[in-house]
């Protein structure tokens, strides 16, 4: 069977905050149009695997190819111009700003970005808070408007930092619609996250990191069938 | 009369406005407060003088080129110097410029002296226009008119493109903005260089109007910040218009109350930061943010109580057998100075506010000790005390308009205050002006020690210098001081855990204004004489140098930083205005590559706190 | 009016509106004594914002909070927070380069009163070390206590941060999303925590994890658009198709 190509290939990677060795040797790999998860206990290294691959982790050793391009060396800025999009754990929603200069922050870098009017459109909360101050919204609202602020620039590959954290249920589950469309949509995306039963329906491999590596991985039959071996790998 | 004042008023106005956008741009930009600014300013006029002077290039060319030449010269500071500091807490940025722009004032200085330098008015603007009620020279509505024009333009330019969005989120949080796909590093040079352009560009403005002279840059950078902090930081529109308001009120008090013009800015700002502390057109910020990992600097390898023994048992002894070695005037005046940076350095250090005016305590007790000792003949301890009384008087007060306004912003308010204290101190006619209050006599302490021994006096003082000196180690570490480090890492947290942060904070102020005050109190002893100096920015400028250069955060530091700099600066007096260029230099290195003090990199070193 | 012995806090109209928009519109909350009682709605409900009312961060335009049966609607917020009302955040909020022990011990300091205690030595404090690292292990941070709090990862800033609010024994205590951001294996011990400690104590709390809402809470409060939507226990709730609607969706459970 024809497999789609490698968008994402991190490879032996290291990586350090100062003195302190967090990544011990990240190995994994992410197809066209894949949803891959990452899941571990707090601590694992998880969050620091996204910062390394979008240059927020200066210092890193190891490889982090995405199609042809070696990430290790290249500042942000760059990264972001090879179409990486960036969806942080704290949301990362500036107080200076406006909802609506928050999302059309990002300049568009490929083809096929959204308009702010259509992530209003998917979001329809933010609309009618489009001009209060950024920081002024709601934890959950804020979430809403980080996921889609990284759709704006065009970008075909994100990644993203437990986008459910602080959501009522019923946004939670048009999450999980939005992400299965934009999949279907052909975006690749990595994801951290902790709620299984979100990720059951939605994640293509879901890698366990434990201590800074990767520890095991479970493709989507598997991950199914063995519910009780991932929650045992998070400590339940 | 008052046309003609109202339009002198208009003219300083504009140059506000010039200088205070392009102020406003680099502080939203790099929340760095940058007191080239005033440099640039002169650099600009210098620039014009020059290219006339010795290329003969006139006016109009060298309204497009000054500015050209003086935001190149920004865009390669940044670069190469500024750009060193954006990771560490934003005082550091400040106290770079701060040095930066003593060398470059004192460079100019040695060059070309203080005296100012005419330049004329292009051709096609000299003669004026009769409007009947007043004569307006043509050049000063030019003035006015590219004032306004220039600043309508960036104004537009930053409020309707996303240019301004990516400045104000890069000020935020400048990484996350780099993964958004925005080379940061470029746009802040540009942007840098921009504001730098402006301020040469009102050079040039300035250089038909005003002298040309290597001191304009730092006389009119205070009013400047000042008009920042009225407008409300973070305000483009604010700080223009502000400009120009406040150069009309300055107009005004000449006309009615000449005495209190250079006052007015000041207490403008006083108002207005009472009634609204974000400044006339600033945004309020509300508490319920909170910080989840700040900027701060990681605070220096601190201890328990009695690891500091040894250290200090070292000091006495050797501050207690030195006037066999030292001369005692300078002692005197290095242990007066040494209470002096750690009073700075307990909120410096320890509650992370940067106090920039902290001369005006050091003067205020001063002035107070100093007249109550000369003019009532009070003994020296009940002139000592009252010095140190008003000083605390002071702290209160402006601690009061002060404390709730977060680092930066109470850098520059403390800043513009002190020197609301100067002009204060310059008008009151007790104080003597320019000639200072002297001399004062030492008197008898209690009535029975005869202060006008020299020996006598330094055991006072050093005695009293470890009272305060033990003062404020206590004050550090005690629960109160455990209380301010709270405070400095997350305020709104501390609140919820029900601190009264602002009183806390007030009160370590007071402590500070308190230490502060008694080394001033004592200093007029030393040397018979209380002057303005003791009052001035520059004073407030040296004692920061003295707490850097020991070691911010350290309990030592201070007192080696003090004996450092007071040490240099008598032998260096010889060498007359480069002790400028040396001092501006030291400032600028310490922040660069030697932040921890040499107290610190001691510590580091031995692996023990000090 | 006057209230029952057994209300530990009553709003009374409670409401804020922020430029047009009003974020919490006429709230009455009545809080039992000793309950856990859940405060749970739409995101942009106003249940922070109900926090930020409570504890005063912000000013309410209108309306009354009464704490066992004292008007507390114009106190300071640290006057709130000394009366025994006390708050996490739901963005964690820890002091990041004291050390963990440090941290919490921010919190026993000031029930000591040793706010403005100048001349107090250090020594004093270390008195507080042991219970610090009772309150530090009961959340499970067995790391060395001089541990700075900024290298703890996001998850364990969070419970550093319970460990303080615990610290300070309060009698109400808020908690905003106690558990977003936490693994599972955290979620059941803070769980535990939270059981442990309201045996003493009045908790509210805000909370999307809606089985830990289910297990834990008596009472339930939800908010919609500002206004009190509905209140009941959990079985209640639950069945309520407004609720199911608005908040819970269709395949909770
Ligand atoms: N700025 C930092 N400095 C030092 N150590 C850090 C820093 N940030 C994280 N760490 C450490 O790195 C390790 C991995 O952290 P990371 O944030 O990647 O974990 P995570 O898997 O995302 O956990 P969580 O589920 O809690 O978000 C943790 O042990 C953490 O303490
Ligand atoms: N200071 C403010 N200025 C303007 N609007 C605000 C402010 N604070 C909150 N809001 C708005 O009020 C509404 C309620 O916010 P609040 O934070 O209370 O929601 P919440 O119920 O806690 O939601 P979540 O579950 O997402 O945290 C939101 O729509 C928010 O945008
Ligand atoms: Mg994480
Ligand atoms: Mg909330």
């Amino acid at each position: 069977m024809d497999e789609p190509a490698v968008v994402l290939h991190v490879l032996e990677l290291h990586a350090y905050y100062g003195e302190s060795h967090i990544l011990h040797g990240m190995d994994f790999r992410v197809h066209e149009g894949e949803v891959v998860a990452l899941l571990g206990r707090n601590g694992a290294g998880k969050t620091t695997t996204l910062k390394s691959i979008v240059g927020l982790v200066s210092k890193r050793r190891g490889s982090i190819a995405l199609r042809n391009n070696e990430l290790i060396g290249r500042k942000s800025f760059e990264i972001a111009r090879l179409g990486v999009a960036y969806c942080p754990e704290e949301r990362g929603i500036f107080a200076s700003l406006t909802v609506k200069e928050n999302l059309t922050l990002p300049p568009v870098t490929n083809p096929g970005g959204l308009s702010a009017a259509a992530v209003f459109e998917l979001f329809p909360n933010l609309a009618e808070r489009q001009h209060s101050q950024g920081t002024k919204l709601s934890g959950g609202e804020q979430q809403m408007l980080a996921i889609g602020r990284m759709l704006v620039s065009g970008a075909r590959l994100l990644l993203i930092d437990e986008p459910t954290e602080g959501l009522a249920p019923v946004i939670v589950a048009q999450i999980l619609t939005i992400l299965q469309r934009l999949r279907d949509q052909g975006y690749t995306i990595v994801l951290v996250e902790q709620n299984l039963r979100f990720l059951s329906s939605l994640a293509d491999r879901s890698y366990i990191v434990e201590g800074g590596r990767v520890v095991d991985v479970f493709d989507a039959a598997r991950f199914a069938a063995n519910i009780p071996k991932v929650e045992s790998y998070l400590g339940i | 009369m008052i046309y003609g004042q109202l339009l002198i008023g208009l003219i300083n106005g504009s140059f506000y406005a010039l200088l205070s956008l392009g102020l406003s741009i680099i502080l939203g930009l790099l929340n760095i407060i940058n007191f080239t600014h005033g440099a640039l300013y002169m650099m600009g006029a210098f620039a014009a003088w020059l290219l006339l002077a010795h290329a003969g290039i006139g006016y109009w060319p060298a309204l497009v080129l000054a500015p050209l030449i003086v935001g190149l010269f920004g865009m390669v500071l940044e670069r190469l110097l500024l750009s060193r500091v954006y990771r560490l807490e934003h005082l550091y940025g400040l106290l770079l410029t701060l040095g930066l722009a003593t060398v470059i004032e004192g460079l100019f200085l040695n060059e070309f002296s203080a005296i100012g330098r005419p330049y004329p008015i292009p051709r096609a603007l000299t003669g004026v226009w009769q409007l009947g009620f007043m004569t307006l020279p043509i050049y000063r509505a030019w003035v006015i008119a590219a004032s306004v024009t220039v600043c309508a333009a960036t104004w537009l330019v930053i409020e309707r493109t996303k240019l301004g969005a990516y400045l104000r989120a890069g000020t935020e949080n400048p990484a996350l903005v780099g993964v958004f796909g925005i080379n940061v590093p470029r746009m802040v040079t540009i942007t840098f260089g921009f504001g730098a352009a402006l301020a040469g560009l009102a050079g040039v403005l300035a250089a038909p109007i005003y002298q040309v002279t290597p001191l304009m840059g730092g006389n009119i950078i205070t009013v400047v910040f000042a008009v920042v902090v009225i407008g409300g930081m973070g305000s483009i529109a604010g700080s223009i218009l502000t400009g120009f308001i406040v150069g009309l009120i300055e107009g005004l008090t000449k006309s009615f109350y000449p005495e209190a013009s250079s006052l007015a800015v000041f207490i403008l700002m006083a108002v207005v930061l009472l009634i609204r502390p974000t400044g006339l057109f600033g945004r309020a910020t509300t508490l319920t943010s909170n910080a989840g990992a700040s900027s701060h600097a990681p605070p220096v390898l601190s201890g328990p109580a009695k690891a500091y023994l040894m250290p200090a048992l070292v000091m006495t002894t050797f501050l207690l057998v030195a006037p066999a070695m030292l001369y005692p005037a300078f002692l005197m005046k290095a242990l007066c100075f040494s209470l002096f940076a750690l009073s700075l350095n307990l909120l410096l250090g320890f509650v992370g506010l940067g106090s920039f005016g902290h001369a005006m305590f050091l003067g205020t007790a001063g002035y107070i000790t100093g007249y109550t000792a000369k003019a009532w003949g009070w003994p020296p301890e009940a002139a000592i005390a009252a010095g140190i009384g008003m000083s605390m008087l002071l702290g209160a007060v402006v601690g009061f308009l002060s404390i709730r306004r977060q680092k930066i912003y109470f850098a520059m308010i403390t800043l513009a205050l002190g020197e609301l204290v100067y002009f204060f101190f310059l008008q009151i006619p007790f104080s003597g002006g320019e000639d200072g209050l002297s001399p004062v006599p030492r008197g008898r302490l209690l009535g029975v020690l005869n202060l006008e021994n020299d020996i006598t006096l330094y055991y006072l003082i050093l005695a009293l210098f470890l009272a305060g000196f033990f003062l404020v180690f206590r004050a550090v570490h005690s629960p109160f001081g455990q209380a301010l480090k709270a405070i400095r890492e997350n305020e709104p947290r501390a609140i919820s855990l029900g601190y009264d942060t602002d009183r806390i904070k007030l009160v370590a102020f007071i402590l500070s204004a308190g230490v502060a005050g008694l080394a001033g109190a004592l200093k007029v002893f030393v040397f018979h004489i209380v002057s303005l100096p003791d009052v001035f920015h520059s004073t407030s400028g040296d004692v920061i140098l003295m707490v850097l250069a020991g070691g911010v955060g350290t309990i030592f530091g201070p007192v080696v930083g003090a004996f450092l700099i007071v040490g240099m600066q008598q032998y260096l007096a010889p060498l007359g205005t480069w002790v400028m260029v040396v001092e501006g230099a030291v400032f600028a290195l310490c922040v660069l590559s030697f932040r921890q003090g040499l107290v610190g990199q001691m510590a580091k070193i031995l692996g023990r706190p000090l | 009016m006057t209230t029952q012995p057994d209300i530990v806090l009553e709003t009374r109209d409670l409401t804020k509106a922020f430029g047009g928009f009003t974020a919490v519109d006429k709230v009455n909350l009545r809080i039992r004594r000793g309950a856990v009682h859940a405060l749970i709605g739409p995101n942009g409900a106003g249940k922070t914002t109900c926090f930020h009312l409570l504890t005063k961060f912000i000013a309410a335009d209108s309306g009354q909070i009464l704490f066992n049966g004292r008007n507390i609607t114009a106190a300071r917020p640290h006057q709130v927070a000394n009366l025994g009302i006390v708050r996490s955040f739901q963005i964690s909020a820890i002091f990041p380069h004291l050390t963990i022990r440090e941290n919490v011990r921010l919190a026993l300091q000031r029930k000591q009163g040793w706010d403005y205690a100048i001349l107090k030595p250090e020594a004093a404090l270390a008195t507080l070390d042991d219970r610090a690292d009772e309150l530090l292990a009961a959340v499970g941070l067995t790391e060395d206590p001089s541990t700075i709090g900024a290298s703890l990862s996001y998850g364990r800033k969070r419970a550093l941060e319970i460990a303080t609010t615990l610290a300070l024994e309060p009698s109400l205590l808020l908690l905003d999303e106690p558990m977003a951001g936490l693994g599972r294996e955290d979620i059941a011990r803070i769980a535990e925590l939270i059981r442990t400690v309201s045996r003493d104590r009045t908790i509210i709390m805000v909370e999307h994890n809606i089985k830990v809402i289910a297990d834990l809470c008596d009472t339930i409060t939800v908010l919609r658009r500002g206004r009190v939507l509905a209140e009941g226990d959990y079985a209640t709730i639950s069945q309520n198709p407004e609720v199911v609607d608005a908040y819970l969706g269709g395949g909770h459970g």
